[in-house]
């Protein structure tokens, strides 16, 4: 086994053991739990929306959708006494039977129309939360008194996060991920292959749509409020693209760097400047888009293979 | 209308050329066979089961794999887990498991002479490189038929001959063979029938050196006599 090969499982060992132990070991350090309660939860939501948007290369414009769906189905049993956590599985299995309701007929559409169908998706389902104001309390949302305290609520991200993840890592090896990256990259050929590509591509969503669902639970218990725009904002469904693009579309680890640079931006950006965030992460989409499709991950590679490259030609020149 | 009357039955371990000029309508047929179209009318029957209308990928997973007349190899893969992608998804029951897979997708490369490019990106392969890469996919499929569709198309007369060696040993493997081609003298060394469209219609169908011979063929093919 190469050196890189045993490190990686171990040094992810080390930084999980480590992320458990913050809460335990600073228990009042309340602005570093919340910074990494963000990174935790966007990282989750990121993983979610890459499995279908990145492995299997449909662009989700909509997943606000399912995040919303997640949120408002907990916020909604939760207000009728529920237990949060026992809304969880609720959920997200919601979030799953919607996605597969809208998936199915729009996975007749290809690339960026079927893109555009998500805009649709994702608009539809805002108006359909602002004016079914029996169930979703309608422009107002809903709110709760109080949530879990912090360092449940960092726990609980953390798991997602490491859900979503684990998750997305077995996925590159598995069938299943060859059936979604040969969908990516050619249908048609896959479809003469043997693929169901209607069936894996409706697998996916709804595996994305669920872990979104959940990650939009672990939201409303933390900010103990949904509302239309809130959940259902197509700012919320370009949140969920940027961070996987810029850290890296389609690689396992590309979402959790783009979501830690996501919140470290929103912290940063948005605390001196309004607005000063949408800028800087249209700056970042512009030179990712033109320098490095393949994000920070990408660009990552990038530099090791010229720095291989470099190492060899010089051998090469010592020799000869 | 592409096709507009053809009838063609195909036995277990033939090689069944299927030629005819241009505009003829043989890939259209390999499409509806393949279930890539769908016919307006007619029927196809696989084993003595009607599979018209079936999806391309369930048509696959009965045993009928079929390759592309512009190759299509999946760019961003490599050439094993090309061929993996067949292994997984082909003629049912297909393994599960990724080292398995990789044990059919590693054979079927073997069996066409690529195993030596197996971790190569698929997209650096040359073009005979990459049509071998094409049959070693529908191979790893488990097919009981394959459809070639013009894969002798841009050989040169070396890579033609060991195109011609792979295909016979197909067949002696227990694949049956139908191809599409055009190159007429490597279409008579190899198929034990020959069938000739033109115009979306069957006009012969018989041993090669009949039909290659036949008056209607000749004229079909514009005055082109058989080489």
């Amino acid at each position: 086994m190469s050196r890189v090969q045993v490190a990686g499982p171990l040094i992810a060992a080390a930084a999980l053991l480590c992320a458990v132990a913050v809460p335990f070991a600073f228990p009042h350090a309340e602005y570093v739990l919340d910074v990494l309660f963000l990174i935790f939860l966007y990282g989750a939501m990121s993983a979610a929306w890459n499995i279908i948007g990145g492995f299997a290369g449909q662009i989700s414009f909509g997943h606000a959708a399912f995040l919303g769906v997640g949120a408002y189905a907990t916020m909604i049993l939760w207000g009728e006494g529920w237990s949060p956590w026992a809304t969880l599985p609720v959920a997200g299995g919601l979030a799953a039977i919607f996605s597969i309701l809208v998936g199915v007929p729009s996975f007749r559409l290809r690339g960026p129309y079927f893109s555009i169908a998500t805009i649709g998706i994702g608009e539809a389902t805002r108006l359909v939360a602002l004016n079914w104001s029996k169930l979703t309390g309608g422009a107002s949302g809903l709110t709760m008194a109080a949530g879990p305290p912090p360092q449940i609520q960092y726990l609980s991200a953390l798991a997602v996060c490491v859900a979503a993840f684990g998750i997305s890592w077995w996925i590159v090896q598995s069938r299943f991920g060859f059936a979604l990256a040969a969908i990516k990259q050619d249908t048609d050929a896959a479809q003469t292959l043997g693929v169901d590509t209607t069936l894996f591509k409706t697998l996916a969503l709804a595996l994305s749509a669920a872990l979104v669902g959940i990650a939009g639970s672990i939201y409303a218990m933390h900010y103990l409020y949904v509302s239309p725009d809130s959940v259902f904002g197509f700012s919320t469904a370009i949140a969920l693209v940027i961070m996987p693009i810029i850290g890296g579309v389609g690689t396992v680890w590309g979402p959790l760097i783009g979501a830690v640079v996501y919140t470290f931006i929103r912290e940063q950006f948005a605390v001196k400047l309004a607005n000063a965030d949408l800028l800087a992460f249209g700056l970042l989409l512009v030179a990712i888009v033109l320098f490095e499709p393949k994000g920070i991950v990408g660009a990552w590679g990038s530099v090791m293979a010229r720095r291989a490259f470099r190492k060899r030609a010089a051998g090469v020149a010592a020799r000869g | 209308m592409a096709v507009a009357d053809v009838s063609l039955q195909v036995f277990a371990g033939e090689i069944v050329g299927l030629i005819g000029p241009n505009g003829a309508g043989k890939s259209t047929l390999f499409k509806v066979i393949a279930g890539i179209d769908r016919p307006t009318s007619g029927a196809v029957e696989f084993n003595g089961n009607p599979i018209a209308g079936k999806r391309a990928d369930r048509v696959c997973r009965l045993g009928v794999a079929s390759t592309h007349q512009l190759v299509r190899p999946f760019p961003y893969m490599s050439v094993l887990e090309n061929v993996m992608v067949g292994a997984f998804f082909g003629r049912v029951p297909r393994p599960h498991s990724p080292r398995a897979a990789r044990e059919i997708a590693f054979e079927a490369l073997q069996f066409c002479g690529l195993e030596g490019r197996a971790g190569d990106a698929a997209r650096m392969l040359t073009l005979a490189g990459r049509k071998r890469l094409e049959i070693a996919r529908a191979l790893a499929t488990g097919p009981v038929v394959v459809l070639l569709d013009e894969v002798l198309a841009g050989l040169n007369p070396t890579e033609t001959d060991r195109t011609l060696e792979l295909m016979r040993a197909i067949v002696a493997r227990g694949v049956t063979i139908v191809i599409v081609e055009h190159n007429l003298r490597a279409v008579r060394g190899l198929c034990s029938r020959i069938a000739v469209m033109a115009q979306g219609r069957k006009i012969a169908d018989g041993d090669p050196a009949t039909v290659l011979a036949d008056a209607n063929v000749i004229a079909a093919y514009l005055g082109t006599a058989p080489q």
